[in-house]
């Protein structure tokens, strides 16, 4: 295992000793003292294990493919934005924005995720233990968005054909946003899946499922309250 | 008799066509291409290039250098972009753009030495291959979004607006959203896409300024960064972009072209590219950037005189979209019924939007795109550029310059007070610029 110290340098400096521990061939690296910097583990594209322990800024494992990322403390805006795949587990909290535009792969966040969770997400898979804010899951194209607390006002606006899932109370569904029973498949993998990470979180059953009631995909001038409010 | 009928001067033929079409439709007008209605603006055609007599001596055309090499992104990318002329390919999406068209742009600008930018909806295969030297665009949609070819992208456009519609995400019809767009998208076959304004992980120029980091780390600060928007508050947001640390930062006026969107945005937003040129090239020199930060310019821009006069203004390099397309055959008369089919005829086209492009350009369809011919196209797009980096030239040579980055605001006189004012060169027939 490498160990990186970042004491008092630069992004550049950590992220360049990062791939250099990788082109020696280590597979398992520990950073230490993150200190909430910006755009840590960016563009990383092997299938290794780095754990930052402590929090990390904006954009930490953006840009990845293939890669597991754990983080000890929370996170910054951006966390994981357009991966490809692999894992991105915070132990605390997400700032904006966190798994955007995601093409695949997991991110798990076990504190609580800020405004815009999931915004644009393409494929893959969110998990939250908590609870998120306003607007997760905006304009959704597929993939799995899961939050196991309550989730905020505008929620899953605009989706295309993300699917969602709220354990707890949602404040307010965003314009096209529609609840509906999660099917028994639904149901077995949330169970399957939060048993894996988040041994505590709520059963399968006792999660609302929404999805888009597709009245945004098309338009179609019967619709037009709705696409006021879209637009 | 039709003489003395009084039409209205306020509800004109295409005022009326307009309220009745959204009368049946209920939704605002969708088109492409751009600004159509009357520039009553001041734009290049304001503006005359003044060439040598007495007070300077001209280089002779057929003996002397005039350099036309282009090198783009000096700022902070390790390998800047090295172009052999100063017009390049605008980006236009896989989507919009049929692939044909886009393979055919690719060789064209591959041909002439220049370089071709993705669009939004992520980067094809068969256009890095077929390019030189390719910009790869990073979007508000993030459709297509891949590490992998980021990383084989000569340079990365990060876009936060469009001139045919700042302020707004891009739109693309139904009928384009084929399997193999819907695919690349990762989106519903058929679907209205609309895309986003605001980019999902950052708000403003505070947050830009690591995003733009980000790529840099991404990429690891081998390729330069543009910063690409709308002309809309031009003096304020180079600066901006300056600040967030862009390379080489594009702006595209009004007249820009556009796939598809709101005709509304096309003719009511934004300011022109003639007077966004002047506030960027002032903007930059206010922070003391100008030269540092290498300026592109886009918009309406149709031969080597806009191009030249762009230049002579501040701009490093020109983007041509509209213009490019038009070599690739675009509203030329070939299948003329299939334009009549849409409504329109060869010279009036602005029908992108439909999917059904009668010349193959911006459609998906197996068919229609038949009708471009990827070698011919890409000769035709290259013939095109070298006319015009000739044109730039010429006009270079007649003012003296041996480097077509030479020509100079010196180098024009204005044709209305509106040019004088707005590009600060003196009204042919005075030695006055007006507002000064
Ligand atoms: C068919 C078409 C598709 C376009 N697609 C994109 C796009 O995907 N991303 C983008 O930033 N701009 C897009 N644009 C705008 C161009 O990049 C450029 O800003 C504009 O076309 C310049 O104006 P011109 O067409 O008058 O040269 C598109 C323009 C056209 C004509
Ligand atoms: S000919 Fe094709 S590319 Fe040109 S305006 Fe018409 S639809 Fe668009």
């Amino acid at each position: 295992m490498a160990e990186i110290t970042c004491g008092s340098r630069s992004t550049r400096e950590i992220n360049a000793d990062i791939r250099k521990a990788l082109a020696a061939g280590e597979r398992e690296i520990i950073v230490r003292e993150p200190g909430a910097r910006h755009n840590l583990g960016v563009g990383i594209l092997e299938p290794v294990r780095i754990r930052f322990a402590g929090s990390v800024g904006y954009y930490c494992a953006g840009l990845i493919d293939g890669p597991s990322i754990e983080i000890t403390g929370s996170a910054g805006w951006g966390l994981a934005e357009s991966m490809m795949s692999g894992e991105v587990v915070v132990r605390g909290s997400s700032g904006n924005g966190a798994a955007a535009a995601i093409r695949g792969g997991t991110v798990v966040i076990h504190g609580d995720a800020a405004a815009r969770l999931g915004v644009s997400i393409k494929g893959g898979t969110v998990l939250v233990a908590g609870s998120c804010g306003y607007m997760a899951g905006f304009m959704g194209q597929k993939g799995r968005l899961v939050v196991c607390g309550d989730a905020g006002d505008a929620f899953a606006d605009s989706l295309y054909e993300t699917a969602c899932f709220v354990g707890g109370r949602i404040q307010g569904l965003g314009t096209d946003a529609v609840v509906e029973a999660p099917t028994p498949e639904d149901i077995a993998w949330l169970d399957s899946t939060l048993a894996e990470y988040f041994p505590g979180a709520p059963r399968g059953k006792q999660f609302q499922k929404v999805v888009a009631g597709r009245k945004l995909w098309n338009f179609d001038k019967r619709e037009w309250k709705v696409w006021q409010e879209a637009l | 008799m039709r003489d003395v009928l009084q039409a209205s001067a306020t509800f004109q033929p295409a005022v009326i066509e307009d309220i009745q079409a959204k009368a049946d439709s209920g939704l605002y007008r969708i088109r492409g291409w751009g600004t159509l209605r009357e520039r009553r603006w001041a734009t290049f055609d304001d503006l005359t290039f003044l060439p040598c007599s007495l007070t300077r001596i001209p280089l002779e055309g057929y003996r002397e250098k005039c350099s036309t090499r282009t090198v783009l992104g000096t700022r902070f990318a390790r390998n800047p972009i090295e172009l052999d002329i100063p017009v390049m390919i605008t980006g236009m999406s896989w989507g919009a753009l049929s692939y044909n068209a886009k393979v055919a742009l690719a060789r064209g600008a591959r041909a002439v030495g220049s370089s071709n930018t993705t669009g939004d909806g992520g980067m094809l295969m068969a256009e890095r291959e077929n390019s030189r030297t390719l910009i790869y665009e990073v979007l508000p949609s993030r459709y297509g979004i891949n590490i992998h070819h980021m990383r084989m992208a000569d340079a990365i456009e990060l876009t936060i607006g469009q001139g045919a519609k700042p302020g707004t995400g891009g739109l693309l019809l139904g009928s384009k959203v084929s399997d193999m767009i819907a695919t690349q998208r990762d989106l519903p076959v058929g679907v209205d896409q609309r895309s986003p304004a605001r980019h999902p992980d950052f708000l403003g120029p505070d947050d830009m300024i690591i995003k733009v980091e980000e790529l840099r780390e991404a990429t690891d600060g081998r390729v330069p960064i543009l910063i690409k928007m709308g002309a809309s508050r031009v003096f304020d947001d180079v600066k901006l972009a300056a600040k967030a640390g862009a390379d080489i930062i594009v702006v595209d006026g009004m007249e820009g072209g556009t796939g598809a969107s709101p005709a509304i945005l096309q003719e009511h937003t934004g300011i022109p590219t003639l007077a966004a040129v002047c506030e960027a090239r002032a903007a930059l020199e206010d922070i003391g950037l100008y030269g540092e930060v290498q300026l592109i310019i886009a918009g309406g821009i149709r031969d080597g005189v806009d191009a030249a006069k762009a230049i002579a203004l501040g701009a490093d390099a020109v983007y041509i979209g509209t213009a490019a397309l038009i070599a690739l055959n675009c509203n030329r008369p070939l299948y003329v019924e299939d334009y009549q089919k849409l409504g329109t005829e060869p010279h009036h086209c602005h029908h992108c939007h439909t999917g059904r492009c009668p010349v193959g350009i911006t459609t998906q369809d197996t068919e229609l795109m038949k009708r471009l011919d990827i070698e011919e196209g890409a000769d035709r797009v290259a013939n095109l550029m070298r006319a015009m980096t000739l044109e730039i030239q010429m006009l270079a040579r007649a003012c003296g310059k041996s480097d077509i980055h030479h020509l100079e605001p010196e180098d024009m006189a204005a044709l209305s007070m509106e040019a004088s004012a707005i590009c600060g060169v003196p009204l042919a027939g005075t030695r006055k610029v007006f507002g000064r």
